[in-house]
């Protein structure tokens, strides 16, 4: 059985840890495609010059389309350096999501289930907007 | 106007690099300086504050393993600052660009006066905890390594600090920046949080007000991937090597060097806003 414990000594699950790992993995993820998409572009074009633009998306929708156009097998430079963007969005976002389920299933705390909750639908309504 | 790639990343740099030396944030540069470049404003503001993401999940990993950062007093006020930058974000969308470069102008020389009169005074910590603190179990402890001690620590007055990192995450929204010396100040002196804490949480607390604030930019459509991609590339390289070179430096070259920055940047912004509203 796993223990969960946010105090120091004698424990085998830290959360502080596990979220550290979120954040890290996040921009090295994000940092990681922006460099191949950038690269990409420069050996296909001779230029690191990206021209366009999001147009008022939101973040979901966004997304949408770049799952989309891989499904479709259309991968560009263009296509990973959005992703790369989505990535970095995505990670405050993942590490609140993860705090929630911790204090909730971990910790049984109401309380912060509920403050990281409100946390989380402010985000994902703020990520809706258009 | 269309930056270079090369030009964006290079100030990118500049801004990573001094924003890590002095514990001040790089958009607080970058912001002036992709303006200087020709960039508009709400567009730098827009892609400043995508950068600030970048730089606050670098920072709170490293913070986080050392098991400092404390994720309750996090999530407890990151309540506050989500709602103040979206609604500093929504004002700076829809804000004259000579506005703009006034309040940056003004939080630049904020910003210098601050560093001018600042302290090493201890924070002494509080002994007795209200009640509301309490119930919302704003305490904690850690392992401080310089004293080689565990720290143990109440915060007082949440009621206050919650409110107060409302205005905090406004002024991030507004102006694309992390504002990490306000939420510091408001941790350490309104609630009386020891400064390793104050420091590390706030740094938690950036990346989550940040994404509030950049999803107003996004849906704006402020957000430019031509320029975020070299501006969070430049500003992640220059804050990695700014933490290494940090060492090397002596503080009080540091501060007189990021003093001369922030007031001539903080005139120049100003003069720039006031011509501009002409």
């Amino acid at each position: 059985m796993i223990r969960f414990s946010t105090h120091p000594g004698g424990c085998r699950f830290q959360i502080e840890t596990f979220v550290g790992y979120i954040l890290l993995l996040g921009l090295l993820g994000s940092v990681t495609l922006l460099l191949i998409g950038m690269s990409w572009r420069w050996l296909e074009t001779g230029t690191l010059q990206l021209d366009y633009s999001l147009g008022g998306m939101n973040l979901f929708r966004f997304m949408v389309a770049e799952m989309q156009l891989l499904t479709h097998g259309t991968i560009s430079p263009r296509i990973i350096v959005s992703l790369g963007i989505t990535v970095l969005l995505l990670t405050p976002y993942l590490r609140v999501l993860s705090s929630m389920l911790y204090f909730a299933i971990a910790e049984h705390d109401i309380k912060y289930t509920c403050f990281s909750g409100f946390v989380l639908a402010v985000l994902t309504y703020s990520l809706f907007l258009s | 106007m269309q930056v270079s790639f090369e030009l964006a990343f290079v100030v990118s740099i500049a801004a990573g690099l001094v924003g890590a030396m002095s514990g001040m944030g790089g958009g607080i540069v970058l912001i002036p300086g992709l303006t200087l470049l020709g960039v508009d404003i709400k567009h730098a503001i827009a892609v400043s504050i995508v950068s600030v993401i970048a730089t606050s999940s670098g920072a709170a990993s490293a913070y986080l393993r050392d098991r400092i950062t404390n994720l309750k007093v996090g999530m407890f006020l990151e309540m506050f600052t989500i709602v103040g930058a979206l609604v500093g974000a929504s004002i700076a969308v829809v804000s004259a660009r000579t506005l703009l470069f006034i309040l940056f102008g003004a939080v630049l020389l904020a910003s210098w006066v601050a560093l001018l009169l600042q302290s090493q005074e201890y924070i002494t910590l509080a002994d007795q905890q209200d009640c509301v603190s309490r119930w919302l179990e704003l305490e904690g402890s850690y392992y401080d390594q310089a004293v080689r001690a565990t720290i143990s620590y109440r915060a007082i007055r949440g009621y206050l600090g919650g409110p107060a990192m409302f205005a905090a995450g406004l002024i991030a929204g507004l102006l694309g920046i992390g504002a990490g010396a306000v939420k510091v100040l408001i941790q350490e002196v309104l609630m009386r949080l020891p400064t390793k804490v104050s420091t590390t949480t706030s740094n938690l607390i950036i990346g989550v007000t940040a994404l509030a604030g950049s999803s107003v930019y996004l849906a704006a459509g402020l957000i430019d991937p031509g320029l975020a991609a070299p501006v969070i590339l430049g500003v992640s390289t220059g804050a990695f090597a700014g933490t290494r070179l940090l060492v090397r430096l002596t503080n009080t070259a540091v501060r007189r060097f990021f003093l001369v920055v922030l007031l001539f940047l903080g005139i120049e912004m100003i003069v720039r806003g006031i011509r501009g509203a002409l």
